[in-house]
C-alpha cells in the first residue's frame, strides 16, 4: 500500500521519540523533545529550500489603480486596490511557463516582468492562458527555454487531511536568491470549493497568492489562491487572506490542462472555461441545492444535453458512474469539469434508464429572447390567452393578431409531418412554451376572434425582443381580467400562479399603504407600499427599491415611496414596493444581505396576490449593483433588473433558459459612471438580454427626480406593466 | 543558574509523568519557556482609547534596573505613562529616549527615591549577537494585545515560523512607518493592538526582536506581522548631508544622553536632470513609458528611445510614473544609474549619468 511520504515522515519523528521514551534521564529527553522540534523545523527549511528554484517573483507596471468586486465591500471605495509589490509564481514547464494566481494580474497591468532564482536578469513575461474556472493565469518568459526546473505534484490519491502543508511566496523577499517566505500548516480539507481546491490553515495571501503549497518532501500539493465558494472572479475569497482558511489547486489538476494551456500565445491566449451541460434544474419554494431533485427543468438549445437527446424531465441519476440524488452532488461532480471534458450521464426517463456520453461545452450559445409581439389579460381564469395588446410591427401583429384575440392551441409547424395542435392553458403555460423557443421559429396558432364567433389557424414566425417600451397611449389601461382568486378553466402542466389562497378561511383584510416591518428573525428592517385600490383578485406586480448607500433612514424610504405613488401610479400599475433597509448606514449592501432581500419578496408574495412573472429589483450606485447581483443569482424570483447610475462588476452570466431576465439601464450623461454604465449595456446585450438603456440629460449621480426623468420613471413603470409580453 | 535550577526542578517531577507521550514532554518544557519568559515582560498603559487607537502596549525589560523597550508608538504622549510587571506591581513610567528611525523607545520605571532591582530582564547585547533566524524556524510571540492579559495576569502567547527576513523597505511607499531596516515577518497573526512592543523569541525563549505597531503592508495591501530584530542597525543620511548609523544596542548604551538622529525632511534632495520625457499620467499607475528625449541629453547619450519601459532604477521597480519620480529624486547630478528598460519585448540594461537639473523644478515631468 502506497502512503504519503509526508506520512512515512512523521511516523519516523514518532518512531525516533518512542525509542527516547525508556530513557531515564528525563532532562536529556526534555532536550530531546526539543530536537523534535528542531528536526520538524529542518525538514520544513529543507522542503522550502528544495521547491525554492521553482518559486519566481513576478512585478507588474500600469494596472488598474482599483478591482471591481460588487457588493460584499462593509464601505470603503468601490473595489480593493492591489498591492504594489512583486507576486508570486510557480514554475510549470522548463520552456519558461510560470503558474500563477490570477488575482495577481485582475487589475490588467500594462508589462509583466518576472525574475528567476539564479537567473541574474529579469524576463519580460506575457500572460497566454487564463483557466477561469480555478483563477489561475500562465505566463512565458519571453526568451526562455528549456532550461527550468519543474516541481514534482503531489498526487491527490496521496493527500490527506492533517498532512504539512506550506504555503511559499516571492512577495515579502527583496532578492529572489534570499529563500522564500513561507507560513507553516496542514491540509485542513480536499475537494473544496465544489472540488477544486485543497483547503489549509497556513496563512494564505497576497504575499504568496501563486506561489506552490508545499509537503514536506519540498512537493508540490498545490498553487495558492484566493477562492470562495460562492462568489467567482479573480479577488473573490480575498477577505479570509491570513485567516487560516486558504486554498490551493492541486498541482496535479493543473498538469492535467497544462497541454491545453500550452498552446496559448500572447496574441492569442487560451481560455479554459467551466464545462457546462446546458441544462437547468430550478428549486422549488422550501428547497435548497442539497433537497433539490436534478429533474432538468430546461435544456438551452445547442447546448451538449440538448444535442446528445436528453429531455425536460429527465433525472440524471449518476455522472461518470457516481450516484446522485441532489443538485449539490451534481455541481460538486461538474465543478471541476472544463469545457471540451467528457463526462457520461445515466438518466432516469419515465420508467427507462438511459445512458448519455456528453462532451461539455464551455459557454451555452446564447439566442435572443424569442418574441410574439403581444401582451397578455392576466388574471384570466378561462382557457387560452386572450391577447391584451399587440406590438405594431411585431410577428403577431403581421401574423394577423388581434387585441381581444384569444390564442387557444399552438402548434410546431415540422413539415413533412403535420402540424400538431396543443391547447394552451393559460399565460404561464404558453410564456414556458415560447421561453425555450427561439427567435426564427415557425409556429401555428388557433384564435378564437373577439366576441368569439370565428375561429382561425394563424402562422407566426417568432421574431426578437425588442428594446421598446408600448407608449403611454397605446397601452391600453385593462390589464386584467381581474379574477386572480378564480379557479383556472384551462389544464396545463403547470399549476396556475399565483398560489391559491384557503378558500374556505375568511381572508384577513390585508394591510394597504406603507408598512414597516421586520424579517422572521427580527434583525432585517424593510418597508412595503401596498397601493391603497389593492385588489386581491388583481395580480400585482413588485419592485424591489435597492436605496443607495447612506439612504436607508425611513425618510428617505418614505420620499422614495412618496414619488412613486404620486407620479407613477402605483396605483394604476397595480405595483407593490418593496423597500428593504441595508444594516451599514455608509457602506450600502453587502452581499450576504440578498438573503434577507429575498426574505422579505416573499413575504410579500406569501400575503398579497402577486404576478410572479413580474418582480423586479431596482437600485441606484451601489444599490443597482446589489440588484444586477440580485438580478443573476436569484433568477427564480426576479425577471427584471432596473438600475439608475450603477454599472456592472462582474461577468455578465449567460441567460438561463427558462428564467428570463430583462433590463433597464438609467444613466445621467453628466455621471462620471457613464462609460461604465455604456460598457454594461454592451456586455448585456453581447450576451442577449434585453436591454433598454436610457441616457438623462443634465443629469449627474443622483436618483431620477420630478424634472429630468420623470418620462423615464413612467417608462420603467409601463416597462414592468409588459415585462410578461411574449 | 536559573535554567539549570528549572532542569533540575523538572527531573524531579519527570518520574511522574514518565508514561505520558511525547506532546507532554513538548508542553513541559514550553511551560518552562513561557515562565522564564513572562517576568521579562510588562504591560503598558499611555495615552489613547479613542478614535480606535488602543491606549495599551507592551514592553520588553532589557535591565535590572527597570530599562523597558518597547515600540514608539502614540501611547508614550503622555505625562502619565504607567507600567505592570508580571507580578502586577505598577509602576509611573517615563520615556527615556526615542528613535523614529528605528521605531523604538526606552522607557523606564523607578528612581532614586523608588528604586527598582533585580528585575528579570533579555539581555539585549547576548541577543543582537546571534545571527538572524531563517524562514521556516518556529518562533514565539509574547504581547497584550487586546489587554486581554491584566495585572498579573502571563502574556498572549501565539506560536509561528519566521515566515521571512528581509529588507522590506527600498521599495516605495512600503511602510508609513519610519524603520526601514530589516524585519522579521511571522505567520502569527501579531497586527493588533497592543501587541506593539512584545517579545518575538525562539522557541527557547531567547529574544530575537520586538513586536511592531498595526500596519499595512503596501507591497499587498494587506495588515503586516511584523517584528523589529533586536539587532536593528541603520544608517541614515542626515540633515547635513553625513550619513550616521544607529542601533537598539547604542540607545541602550547611551540612555538618558541618546539624541535622535536627524534625517532632511522628504524630498529635500537637489533634483536631477535626464533629458527623458515619459507620457502623460491622466490615471494613476500609468507606467513609466518614455515618449521623446531631449537631443543631447544624458538620455540621448545613453541612447534611450521614445516607447522605451524603464523598469527597474538601480534594481527598484518603477512600477508607475509616481514611483519613478519619488525614486530618481533620491539621487544627485553626477551620479550614474542603472536603467532596466523593456524594448522589443526584451530587457536591456542602460547607464545614465545625471545632470544638474536645468531649471528648479524636476524636468522629468512635462
Amino acid at each position: 500500500m502506497r502512503r504519503s511520504t509526508s506520512w512515512h515522515c512523521s511516523m519516523g519523528l514518532l518512531a525516533l521519540f518512542v525509542a527516547l521514551v525508556p530513557d531515564r534521564f528525563v532532562a536529556s529527553s526534555v532536550a530531546r523533545a526539543d530536537d523534535l522540534d528542531e528536526l520538524q523545523e529542518k525538514t520544513i527549511k529543507t522542503a522550502v529550500r528544495k521547491i525554492a528554484p521553482c518559486v519566481v517573483q513576478i512585478e507588474t507596471q500600469g494596472g488598474t489603480e482599483l478591482v471591481a468586486t460588487g457588493p460584499g465591500r462593509p464601505g470603503g471605495p468601490p473595489g480593493i486596490r492591489l498591492g504594489t509589490g512583486p507576486t508570486t509564481g510557480l514554475i510549470v514547464h522548463a520552456d519558461g511557463y510560470v503558474i500563477s494566481s490570477a488575482f495577481n494580474f485582475a487589475n490588467k497591468p500594462q508589462a509583466i516582468h518576472v525574475r528567476v532564482p539564479g537567473h541574474k536578469e529579469a524576463y519580460v513575461a506575457e500572460i497566454v492562458a487564463n483557466d477561469q474556472t480555478r483563477m489561475l493565469t500562465l505566463l512565458k518568459l519571453v526568451g526562455l527555454s528549456g532550461k527550468l526546473p519543474v516541481p514534482v505534484a503531489v498526487p491527490k490519491s496521496e493527500m490527506l487531511i492533517g498532512q504539512t502543508s506550506l504555503a511559499v511566496g516571492r512577495t515579502l523577499i527583496g532578492q529572489v536568491e534570499q529563500m522564500p517566505s513561507v507560513s507553516v500548516g496542514i491540509v485542513s480539507a480536499l475537494h473544496r470549493i465544489w472540488g477544486k481546491a485543497i483547503q489549509t490553515d497556513a496563512k494564505v495571501s497576497p504575499t504568496n497568492y501563486g506561489g506552490p503549497l508545499v509537503d514536506l518532501n519540498g512537493r508540490v500539493q498545490g498553487v495558492l489562491v484566493p477562492a470562495s465558494p460562492r462568489t467567482e472572479g479573480e479577488t473573490a475569497g480575498f477577505e479570509w487572506y491570513d485567516s487560516g482558511i486558504g486554498f490551493a489547486i492541486p498541482l496535479e489538476d493543473v498538469n492535467r490542462v497544462l497541454p491545453r494551456m500550452l498552446k496559448g500565445t500572447a496574441k492569442e491566449v487560451v481560455t479554459l472555461k467551466r464545462g457546462l451541460l446546458g441544462i437547468t434544474m430550478p428549486q422549488q419554494q422550501g428547497q435548497d441545492e442539497h433537497s433539490a431533485p436534478t429533474k432538468i427543468a430546461s435544456l438551452a438549445p445547442g447546448s451538449a444535453a440538448e444535442k446528445r437527446g436528453l429531455k425536460v424531465g429527465d433525472v440524471i441519476k449518476e455522472i461518470d458512474g457516481k450516484p446522485i440524488d441532489n443538485q449539490a452532488q451534481l455541481k460538486q461532480i461538474m465543478g471541476p469539469k472544463y469545457d471540451s471534458d467528457t463526462v457520461v450521464l445515466k438518466v432516469q426517463r419515465d420508467k427507462e434508464e438511459l445512458k448519455f456520453e456528453l462532451k461539455l461545452e464551455g459557454v451555452v450559445a446564447s439566442y435572443p429572447q424569442p418574441f410574439l409581439g403581444i401582451l397578455p389579460l392576466r388574471d384570466d381564469p378561462e382557457a387560452g390567452v386572450e391577447v391584451r395588446f399587440v406590438y405594431p410591427g411585431s410577428p403577431a401583429d403581421k401574423g394577423g393578431v388581434k387585441a381581444g384575440d384569444r390564442l387557444t392551441k399552438i402548434g410546431r409547424a415540422m413539415p413533412p409531418a403535420p402540424v400538431r395542435m396543443t391547447p394552451i392553458a393559460n399565460r404561464d403555460q404558453l410564456m414556458d412554451m415560447l421561453e425555450t423557443a427561439v427567435p426564427g421559429l415557425e409556429l401555428s396558432f388557433e384564435v378564437k376572434r373577439a366576441g368569439g364567433k370565428k375561429t382561425e389557424t394563424l402562422k407566426i414566425k417568432l421574431g426578437e425582443t425588442p428594446d421598446t417600451v408600448p407608449t403611454k397611449t397605446e397601452l391600453p389601461e385593462k390589464s386584467s381580467a381581474k379574477k386572480a382568486l378564480t379557479k383556472p378553466k384551462g389544464v396545463g402542466p403547470k399549476p396556475p400562479e399565483p398560489p391559491k389562497k384557503d378558500d374556505k378561511k375568511e381572508p384577513k383584510k390585508a394591510e394597504l399603504g406603507l408598512l414597516k416591518r421586520t424579517t422572521a428573525a427580527a434583525d432585517h428592517t424593510y418597508w412595503i407600499y401596498v397601493p391603497e385600490n389593492y385588489d386581491p383578485n388583481v395580480a400585482h406586480a413588485v419592485l424591489v427599491w435597492l436605496h443607495p448607500p447612506g439612504k436607508n433612514k425611513e425618510k428617505d424610504i418614505e420620499k422614495f415611496c412618496e414619488s412613486w405613488q404620486l407620479r407613477y401610479s402605483c396605483e394604476d400599475y397595480h405595483l407593490i414596493l418593496v423597500c428593504p433597509k441595508a444594516e451599514s448606514d455608509l457602506g450600502g449592501w453587502t452581499r450576504s444581505e440578498s438573503e434577507f432581500v429575498q426574505e422579505a419578496v416573499k413575504a410579500v408574495t406569501d400575503t398579497y396576490t402577486v404576478d410572479r412573472r413580474r418582480i423586479i429589483a431596482h437600485g441606484m450606485d451601489q444599490g443597482g449593483e446589489m440588484a444586477f447581483s440580485l438580478g443573476f443569482r436569484s433568477r427564480g424570483l426576479f425577471r427584471g433588473v432596473a438600475t439608475t447610475g450603477a454599472a456592472l462588476t462582474g461577468n455578465v452570466r449567460d441567460k438561463t433558459n427558462g428564467q428570463p431576465l430583462s433590463f433597464f439601464l438609467i444613466v445621467g450623461d453628466k455621471d462620471p459612471l457613464l462609460d461604465a454604465v455604456k460598457e454594461s449595456n454592451g456586455k448585456l446585450k453581447e450576451k442577449k438580454y434585453p436591454v433598454i438603456y436610457r441616457e438623462i440629460k443634465n443629469m449627474g449621480r443622483q436618483y431620477i427626480d420630478g424634472r429630468t426623468g420623470i418620462d423615464t420613471l413612467e417608462e420603467v413603470a409601463r416597462w414592468i406593466d409588459s415585462l410578461d409580453r411574449m | 543558574m536559573k535554567r539549570l535550577r528549572s532542569l533540575l526542578a523538572l527531573s524531579i517531577l519527570a518520574p511522574i509523568f514518565a508514561a505520558t507521550a511525547t506532546t507532554a514532554r513538548g508542553e513541559e518544557s514550553f511551560t518552562q519557556i513561557c515562565e522564564k519568559v513572562n517576568p521579562k515582560l510588562v504591560k503598558l498603559f499611555g495615552a489613547g482609547g479613542f478614535r480606535g487607537l488602543a491606549s495599551y502596549g507592551s514592553g520588553a525589560i532589557v535591565s535590572p534596573d527597570g530599562y523597558i523597550l518597547t515600540v514608539n508608538s502614540h501611547i508614550l504622549d503622555t505625562q502619565d505613562l504607567r507600567v505592570h510587571l508580571s507580578d502586577g506591581t505598577p509602576y509611573h513610567a517615563k520615556v527615556v529616549a526615542i528613535e523614529p528611525e528605528l521605531d523604538v523607545a526606552l522607557v523606564k520605571i523607578g528612581d532614586n527615591k523608588n528604586k527598582v532591582e533585580d528585575l528579570p530582564y533579555f539581555d539585549v547585547v547576548e541577543a543582537a549577537k546571534r545571527p538572524p533566524v531563517e524562514p521556516g524556524t518556529g518562533v514565539l510571540a509574547f504581547s497584550n494585545q487586546f489587554q486581554i492579559a491584566t495585572r498579573d495576569e502571563p502574556m498572549s502567547i501565539q506560536r509561528g515560523v519566521v515566515a521571512s527576513y528581509s529588507k522590506l523597505a527600498g521599495r516605495i511607499g512600503i511602510f508609513e512607518a519610519t524603520y526601514k531596516g530589516d524585519v522579521y515577518v511571522v505567520d502569527a497573526i501579531t497586527n493588533n493592538p497592543g501587541a506593539g512592543g512584545g517579545a518575538l523569541t525562539t522557541r527557547k525563549g531567547e529574544l530575537l526582536a520586538l513586536i511592531g505597531k498595526e500596519l499595512r503592508n503596501e507591497l499587498t495591501n494587506t495588515w503586516i506581522n511584523y517584528a523589529i530584530p533586536v539587532s536593528a542597525r541603520i544608517t541614515v543620511s542626515q540633515a547635513d548631508g553625513n550619513p550616521a548609523t544607529v542601533s537598539i544596542l547604542d540607545i541602550l548604551e547611551k540612555k538618558e544622553k541618546y539624541k535622535a538622529l536627524t534625517p532632511p525632511k522628504k524630498n529635500e534632495g537637489p533634483g536631477v536632470y535626464t533629458g527623458i520625457i515619459l507620457v502623460a499620467d491622466p490615471v494613476e499607475r500609468t507606467p513609466p513609458f518614455i515618449e521623446d528625449i531631449v537631443p543631447g541629453s544624458p538620455a540621448d547619450n545613453a541612447k534611450l528611445q521614445a516607447d522605451d519601459l524603464i523598469v527597474y532604477v538601480d534594481g527598484i521597480l518603477v512600477g508607475d510614473i509616481h514611483a519613478y519620480n519619488d525614486v530618481l529624486s533620491r539621487y544627485h547630478p553626477n551620479q550614474t544609474v542603472k536603467l532596466e528598460i523593456q524594448r522589443d519585448r526584451k530587457l536591456q540594461t542602460i547607464s545614465l549619468k545625471l545632470d544638474k537639473p536645468k531649471t528648479k523644478k524636476a524636468p522629468d515631468k512635462k
